[in-house]
């Protein structure tokens, strides 16, 4: 037995596509952009080295620093917004039973399903000031519903409206399973002891799903320095730079502005921080679970 | 008393779930909606319209010159390679790390699931550089390696839970019966791991499904685009019929919704799965 | 575990150096070897275009920013293509079109390695300078065009050191297109000043219509209607003043302060529809072309609205258009307007089917070709001599704008958001936005796009 679990062609070979894949799409970019980090190439010619210009220049990139700002009021967002109103929801749905919970279920997590180039559009029509279904819902109630929604000033907001909608079924459905593994027996104990949903909610609910909160708001983190793709479909980081985020900068700056090295400045950048960033988060909760 | 409170509260709780469903869907229903009128019938003040003839026009436009078909086959195509790829390398990896023994296991599990922690875009700069030059661009290969890249850190970490959850004896039996490592990982370890690998492959497929942003950097005909293209493209030629662009959204959309719909249970559960362990 | 990341992320980063390391070498060779073998590659092209003659089968590649192929420009384009490829049986080519921004993107990226055969190009700094640096672009020879009736001085934009790169396609022309019959309706006039212009736009706003569609959220729109100002406020002083403030990066000038703040007060008046600086260009068209909007300003290549059949007629056949009015106090006259010669094609340096895609493209330029079908789909002028094709049946649009430019006593050139590097022409497109809306100062914009230049 153990000679064969430990036969160095097989975990070789068993090894191998995985690490391969990972040197190759992985670490290979990665090393890629760090070196073009260190010059001026336009993406096209020549390079030169020059040294640590780019990061110099970086530092003092108010768009950079308006993207990181934008992911942290992301982040934000998602923690006070999205994450209470999914937990109750899920806490409201659990109180469900039959058939109905799937359905409610069901229809919660449809948006999750389509693809981000459908909703970005979409909701580009629904925040249209003219004919957009946001502005007619406000008419409906009365108001004038002249909002513009994506302007300079809302449009942060208004973005992050859209990746609440869309994510928010994925967080429900997680914390929903965090309730169904509670054990039953703590309710019926609460409920002989006379005590009331919200009593319930917060005495036994809320500190049985720490650990999935926990992860929930790391993931949380992660996913709003991460954002691009809906950002880059509606307001592709405008009016001036206001919906900016550091994966949609990075890939203008390259593409657009033909600052390429700059770019994988900024990417390598984007990398550390996303990395500590998950690190951090994960040695807060740490040392919270043992105090 | 009690029992008008347990009323009350269950109203309130209708009313809750309710009002959330109207916010999540209704956006929907007003694309379908106006996907089957006229353009003109846009700019009106009410939140959804009757058609005064419902154009079924928009669809046939929308299939055709969104070159459906084409680019449903690729996604379809594309995603399913890509699971089975991720399914393998990652149950032969997580294996590798969690049960057999050599010095560097536990740093090469790591190593293989830090990928998790790289934000895929940062990659799109360098990796396009990496592919033109190995001539990759505008093959699948471009789109197949990323997909598999990016969801083999998820994949690997799953696998490993899992496979740290099964019991030893019945592989102690296999050696006993002088069974070789590739077959204890094919033919005993992998049937034992059914319910992961479906979450695995449902995460995968929702991480890919959508993906746009590495498909219109490394791609340029549409051979090998994928279905987000559909809506990419038409927005643009058909900037001024906004009925027949509503019309290829919700096309777009609809395979995976409908699938979504079929397979509910087993994909909430797979996401569910996935997620709380994840 | 803690440690085991820790140790881990070390080794990343060890190897990381060591192949980033490798990885410059082997950048610097390969690039500087790049350069050196220049001539040979092109002699190696040349015979590989040859080898595909003789094989029969040729493919060329053409990348489009024409992504509506059924209507106007891109219609020009796919026909003279449909027309080549019948008459040549053993050519095909393939089209791929994007929209300008999500093009010029790609571009870049295929300028890195391997660029399609024929490219839709813009003779203007912003784009071509550093596409001419990296020598991604065949030469052409400037005397076998002699005869195909350029316009003057339309080749300048395409040329370094006196080598040709390119050929202009249209002249464009920056216009306020509006709508005719509403004017009458409500009895508006043509405003003969900006004063007027402003008064015309409280006028229809009190009569809740939008007075001007702008094109915002891509930010060049907004940056050509700067340029408009600027010319009525400098005259013929306008392309000096810029191309100074370029070199400099000092954007002090006041011609420019002034244009800048009359941009901001006409925004600030709401000139503009609401949400204008996160509008696209097809819904800030559709605006006007759906008679929300009395006004649109565009350049001169959405003549073809005028014969576009998704356009309602009563909207499409009153459409007219005038130039920037004159501003008060300003240099300029009513007949110095802003245009230029921007859009054009070229050929890839590194083409496997060099000369046949050369072939191609003196297809297009044939005058009987772009400059004649253009001229009957209404796209505007073509940089090339229109007169032969004269139908007598042109659109009113039509005539207007050939009128237009039949009086105008000076052509602007390039726009300002062009005139310089690239990363100019991001931060006056991103910062623009600001200034308009009223979040940033006129004197911050003007230092920012200063710093872009550097």
């Amino acid at each position: 037995m153990k000679k064969l679990y430990s036969n160095k062609p097989v975990i070789f070979s068993l090894i191998l596509p995985g690490v391969l894949v990972f040197l190759f799409a992985v670490l290979a970019p990665i090393c890629l952009s760090v070196y073009y980090g260190f010059t001026d190439y336009t993406g096209m010619g020549e390079a030169h080295l020059v040294g640590f210009e780019n990061y110099i220049k970086l530092f003092g990139d108010h768009a950079f620093g308006r993207s990181l700002r934008n992911s942290l009021l992301l982040a934000i967002g998602f923690i006070c917004i999205q994450h209470p109103l999914a937990i109750i929801v899920a806490a409201v749905l659990d109180k469900l039973q039959g058939k109905a919970e799937g359905i409610f279920r069901c229809i919660y997590f449809i948006p999750n399903v389509i693809s981000v180039a459908v909703i970005a559009y979409l909701w580009k029509f629904i925040y249209n000031p003219d004919f957009g279904l946001l502005n007619n819902v406000l008419k409906a109630f009365g108001h004038p519903g002249q909002v513009n929604w994506l302007s300079q000033q809302n449009a942060i907001w208004s973005v992050l409206i859209v990746l609440i909608w869309h994510g928010f079924g994925w967080g429900m459905l997680i914390y929903y399973t965090g309730i169904k593994n509670i054990d039953p027996v703590l309710y019926e104990a609460a409920s002989i002891d006379g005590a009331g949903w919200w009593t319930t909610f917060f005495r036994i609910t809320l500190p049985l799903m720490k650990p999935v909160i926990q992860i929930n708001v790391t993931m949380a983190v992660i996913s709003a320095l991460k954002q691009m793709e809906t950002v880059y479909l509606l307001t592709n980081g405008g009016p001036n730079n206001s919906t900016q985020f550091a994966a949609n900068y990075l890939y203008q700056q390259a593409f657009k502005a033909f600052q390429y090295g700059y770019g994988n400045a900024i990417g390598v950048v984007f990398i550390l921080i996303c990395i500590l960033a998950t690190v951090a988060l994960n040695r807060i909760f740490k040392e919270k679970q043992e105090a | 008393m009690k029992e008008k409170h347990e009323k009350i509260g269950k109203i309130i709780l209708w009313i809750v779930l309710a009002v959330v469903a109207v916010i999540q869907m209704f956006p929907l229903i007003w694309l379908v909606d106006f996907s089957l009128g006229s353009s003109n019938e846009m700019f009106t003040n009410g939140l959804l319209i009757i058609p005064k003839k419902i154009r079924w026009d928009n669809y046939v436009k929308a299939f055709v010159d969104g070159n459906f078909l084409h680019y449903l086959r690729n996604s379809v195509l594309i995603n399913t390679l890509a699971v089975i790829l991720v399914i393998f390398i990652s149950i032969m990896a997580a294996f590798a790390c969690q049960r057999m023994k050599w010095k560097l296991r536990g740093f090469v599990g790591t190593l293989l699931v830090i990928g998790m922690m790289i934000p895929i875009h940062a990659t799109l700069l360098p990796n396009y550089k990496i592919y033109s030059n190995l001539h990759l661009t505008d093959t699948i290969w471009a789109l197949l390696i990323p997909y598999v890249a990016f969801s083999m850190p998820q994949g690997m970490f799953l696998m490993t839970g899992f496979i740290q959850s099964l019991p030893k004896e019945l592989e102690e039996a296999a050696v006993m019966d002088g069974c070789g490592i590739y077959r204890i990982v094919f033919q005993i370890v992998t049937p034992l791991l059914k319910p992961s690998i479906a979450t695995v492959a449902i995460m995968t497929f929702l991480n890919n499904w959508n993906e746009f942003m590495m498909a219109s950097t490394y791609l340029s005909t549409p051979t090998w685009k994928t279905l987000p293209f559909s809506v990419l493209e038409f927005t643009g030629e058909y900037s001024s019929n906004y009925a027949v662009q509503f019309a290829v959204m919700a096309l777009t959309a609809a395979p995976a919704v409908i699938v979504y719909v079929i397979l509910n249970k087993h994909i909430t559960k797979g996401v569910a799965m996935g997620a709380v362990k994840g | 575990m803690k440690k085991k990341v820790i140790a881990t992320l070390l080794t990343v980063a060890m190897t990381a150096s060591m192949l980033a390391g490798c990885g410059s070498e082997k950048g610097s060779i390969q690039d500087s070897g790049n350069a050196q073998n220049q001539p040979a590659e092109e002699e190696s092209a040349a015979a590989s275009a040859d080898d595909a003659d003789e094989a029969g089968e040729v493919t060329i590649k053409l990348f489009s920013n024409l992504p509506d192929r059924k209507n106007g420009q891109g219609l020009v384009e796919q026909t003279i293509i449909d027309e080549y490829m019948a008459a040549n049986a053993n050519v095909t080519i393939e089209v791929e079109a994007l929209d300008e921004e999500a093009y010029k993107t790609k571009f870049k990226a295929y300028a890195m390695d391997g660029m399609p055969d024929v490219v839709s190009i813009w003779g203007q700094p912003s784009f071509l300078d550093e596409v001419l640096d990296a020598g991604v672009l065949a030469e052409l020879n400037e005397e076998d065009y002699a005869d195909y009736g350029f316009i003057a001085g339309s080749l300048d934009g395409f040329k370094k050191n006196g080598k040709l790169y390119g050929l202009p396609r249209n002249t464009d022309i920056m216009l306020f297109y509006y709508n005719q019959k509403m004017f009458e309706d409500n009895g508006w006039e043509v405003p003969a000043s900006y004063e007027d212009l402003m008064t015309l736009c409280a006028d229809i706003k009190a009569a809740g219509f939008t007075p001007v569609a702008m094109d915002g959220g891509d930010g060049w729109p907004m940056a050509c209607f700067l340029t408009d100002i600027l010319v009525q406020v400098a005259g013929i002083n306008y392309a000096d003043i810029v191309s100074n403030a370029v070199a400099t990066g000092d954007f002090s000038a006041p011609e420019i302060k002034q244009a800048t703040q009359i941009l901001v007060n006409s925004a600030d008046a709401g000139m503009f529809q609401i949400g204008y600086d996160s509008q696209d260009y097809g819904t800030t068209m559709n605006l006007f072309t759906n008679g929300q909007a009395a006004m649109y300003c565009m350049g001169s290549w959405d003549c073809s609205m005028a014969l576009n059949e998704d356009i309602a007629p009563e909207i499409r056949e009153n459409i007219r258009a005038f130039t920037m009015p004159v501003v008060e106090g300003g240099k300029g006259g009513a007949n110095d307007i802003a245009a230029w010669n921007g859009g054009g094609y070229a050929v890839s340096a590194d083409s496997k089917v060099r000369d046949e895609a050369v072939k191609f493209l003196n297809y297009m330029y044939q005058p009987d070709k772009l400059s004649k079908y253009g001229w009957e789909n209404g796209v505007g002028l073509s940089a090339q001599d229109q007169t032969p094709y004269l139908t007598g049946s042109e659109t009113e649009l039509q005539k207007q704008v050939m009128e237009i430019l039949r009086n105008a006593s000076s052509i602007s050139g390039t726009p300002i958001n062009d005139c310089g590097p690239s990363a100019f022409k991001t931060a006056v497109e991103t910062e623009i936005q600001g200034v308009s809306n009223g979040s940033t100062s006129v004197e911050d914009f003007l230092a920012a796009i200063g710093a872009a230049c550097k």
